[in-house]
């Protein structure tokens, strides 16, 4: 099961080298940053466009597949057609509908570099890189959260799935009635606050088990280059 | 020679807690041996590693212990139960490299030290693998290789073979005999001992936090071929009723378009109890997630509690699914409010659900723990909770999901004597999907191993209960 499911996830370290492969992940972070930031900046479509455009060069350039990037992207389309809809609700049909795409095409903009940046950025060397601008603890954090993320979206759809066979009214047809808005914390998050809470017990566990925070300044790791070999 | 592992007189309890977990713990252990814990979930297995591997923090601690090494490497380094949140980083080299990484060691030495440790549990040649691409076997070598690459003299494993199919088994086996061979010495904890029958020295059960025996030999009860014995279901005094599930020239596409199930047919009846066998990545899970309706189908007809080609939500209540980790379908403040939500959705009279709760927690053992959090119960009760509230409903169809996984064998024995009552009382048609070998005819009526998509009747070797 975990590998039919990870496959229905993106967001994920593609193992394959290329010249954005290569480059170090401060360098990168400084450029996801900056893209992020003129998804807001350039607010003419043909701005956009041309940004949406560098994006789709830079998954080429990192040799993501296509069908890895349409896992990147897809939940975004679902984005699109709210945004656009709640648009045409407010200012109708004419007035609605180019700024509902470029509002969502903006959202999508802004979270598609750090998209590419997972893809692209193996752990050690995204951990590195936080390490020189964040403390060692807080920087093993943001990293710790960025791997489990297929984890939890497996514990997600598994809660999901159990819980709507004992009558739980989460499913998408029954959560387009807000009345039924609670149940989704009662039956999803909070199981999956109890596994996020033991998930986090036993990932301590393993870290302390292996020496993280003992050794302070002397902690060391591979040569850039050794991903690339 | 002085002994690698010392304990003496250890005894531990949790802070709030009255019961000691270890009482008056002594065991020593030799140069290159295996010694294998078992013992009832609960009995104390898992902090006894936790206690030598020096990670139980607070709580009340008396005894000693002390660790000899034989190898230039550290003392002792411990593989965790659960392979998924263990492993930290999201490849295989840089997961295998973070010991060394926090340990200081220069990059010529970490790479050196990561390579032999891949090299000697089968995963050289991955090192550039996205961890969540492995498969649950792979997952767990990588998790003994994240040990090795600091070489320690004494390995602590807890459970690694609670995940694994049968082959999965066999190839940890062998790892562990090549390390055994390479000088560690090995202290494992697991439900199952047969799997160490030819690698372990000693076995040592467990009751209640004190050592109760130990022998050379694979106690006689933790015998594959006897775990279930004594459950043992005569097919031709059992009635079905009408078929509950109807699956024909069933077609299931995986992830990259292959086909996972291909023209897969089954029927099963109310009342009947089939087994579906198979290992790891089979396809298992993903044909329970089919039967209810969570993964469509690219063909084939499946027919559930009367429903063609059913919806999820078109089956609450009268399908029910039970998974491996009970901890996902536990969220009410009191195992009775658990156990009553699905009547209290159906919108049933308060009478009523306080008569059927009563029943079910009965016919589970629960009774008196009805007033209690379920989050607050052992891993065994949590499970008694977990399938009360999912058959609380009389679904038509009972889906399990792996539900020996964490289960001693005791348990594991007691899961399917219930499952053999829903059977038998409310007329459930249940598929268990596993892992685990179950003989047809000890609790199932049908025994069935799912292989390269397709169904055929299960027979299980007597010595290691792998596929005849």
């Amino acid at each position: 099961m975990s590998l039919s499911a990870f496959q229905r996830i993106g967001w994920q370290f593609s193992a394959v080298d290329s010249r954005l492969h290569r480059i170090s992940a401060g360098w990168k972070m400084a450029g996801m940053l900056a893209m992020c930031s003129a998804a807001f900046i350039g607010k003419s479509f043909p701005n956009l466009l041309a940004l949406l455009a560098l994006n789709v060069i830079g998954y080429r350039l990192g040799r993501v597949k296509t069908v890895e990037m349409w896992k990147d992207m897809r939940f975004f389309m679902i984005q699109t057609v709210i945004v656009v809809a709640l648009y045409v609700l407010r200012d109708g049909i004419y007035d609605g509908v180019l700024p509902g795409l470029r509002t969502s095409l903006q959202i999508l903009l802004f979270f598609m570099p750090g998209a590419l940046f997972l893809r692209v950025t193996p752990s050690s060397q995204l951990m590195r890189s936080l390490r020189r601008w964040l403390p060692e603890r807080i920087a093993f954090f943001v990293f710790i959260s960025f791997r489990f993320i297929p984890y939890f979206a497996r514990e997600i759809s598994d809660i999901s799935m159990a819980q709507q066979l004992r009558g739980a009214r989460i499913d998408k047809r029954s959560l387009a009635n807000p009345r039924n808005w609670p149940g989704l914390f009662h039956c999803l998050m909070v199981p999956l606050m109890i596994r996020v809470m033991k998930t986090a017990e036993d990932a301590a566990l393993s870290t302390e088990a292996r020496g993280f925070g003992k050794t302070g300044p002397s902690h060391s790791s591979f040569p850039v280059a050794k991903e690339c070999e | 020679m002085k002994p690698v592992l010392n304990m003496d007189c250890v005894s531990f309890t949790y802070p709030g807690s009255s019961v000691p977990a270890l009482s008056d713990l002594s065991l020593s252990m030799d140069t290159c041996e295996c010694v294998c814990i078992s013992g009832s979930t609960g009995c104390g297995k898992t902090t006894l590693l936790m206690a030598v591997q020096g990670l139980l923090k607070d709580g009340d601690r008396h005894g000693s212990i002390s660790i000899h090494p034989v190898l230039p490497g550290l003392n002792s380094g411990m593989v965790f139960q659960n392979a998924e949140t263990q492993i930290l980083c999201s490849t295989v080299e840089d997961e295998a490299a973070f010991w060394p990484e926090n340990c200081g060691m220069s990059a010529d030495d970490i790479r050196l030290a990561v390579s032999d440790a891949l090299d000697a549990v089968g995963l050289a040649g991955l090192q550039n693998r996205n961890v969540e691409a492995l498969s649950a076997g792979q997952k767990h070598r990588l998790t003994i290789a994240s040990v090795l690459s600091m070489k320690p003299g004494l390995i602590f494993m807890d459970e690694p073979c609670g995940q694994l199919d049968a082959p999965g088994k066999r190839q940890l086996i062998e790892i562990l005999n090549h390390l055994k061979q390479r000088g560690h010495s090995l202290l494992i904890a697991d439900h199952e001992l047969e799997p160490y029958r030819s690698i372990a020295d000693r076995f040592v059960l467990m009751e209640k936090g004190r050592i109760q025996r130990i022998s050379r030999k694979l106690p006689s009860e933790y015998e594959m071929s006897r775990v279930f014995e004594g459950i043992s279901s005569d097919p031709s005094s059992r009635s079905f009723g009408p078929p509950a599930v109807e699956i024909r020239n069933l077609q299931v596409a995986g992830p990259e378009g292959d086909l996972l199930i291909d023209q897969l047919d089954l029927t099963v009846r109310r009342g009947e109890f089939v087994h579906i066998y198979g290992i790891n990545g089979s396809g298992k899970s993903t044909f329970l997630r089919c039967v209810c309706g969570f993964v469509p189908p690219e063909s084939g007809m499946i027919r559930i509690a009367g429903i063609n080609r059913p919806k999820p939500w078109q089956l609450a209540g009268k399908a029910a699914l039970l998974m491996q980790n009970p901890q996902r379908q536990l969220f009410e403040d009191t195992v009775f409010d658990e156990v009553s939500f699905a009547l209290k959705i159906k919108g049933m009279r308060a009478d009523q659900i306080r008569e059927r709760v009563m029943e079910t927690l009965e016919g589970c053992a629960l009774s008196h723990l009805a007033d209690r959090s379920p989050l607050t119960l052992s891993f065994g009760e949590q499970h008694r909770v977990a399938l009360a509230s999912v058959v609380v409903s009389e679904p038509e169809v009972l889906l399990l999901d792996e539900p020996f996984a964490g289960l001693d064998v005791n348990r594991r024995r007691q899961t399917i004597r219930q499952i053999e009552t829903i059977c038998r009382d409310r007329k459930t048609a249940v598929i268990m999907a596993s892992h685990n070998p179950l003989y047809a005819g000890h609790g199932a009526d049908q025994s069935l191993a799912l292989e390269h998509g397709r169904f055929s009747p299960a027979v299980f070797n007597n010595q290691d209960m792998s596929l005849s």
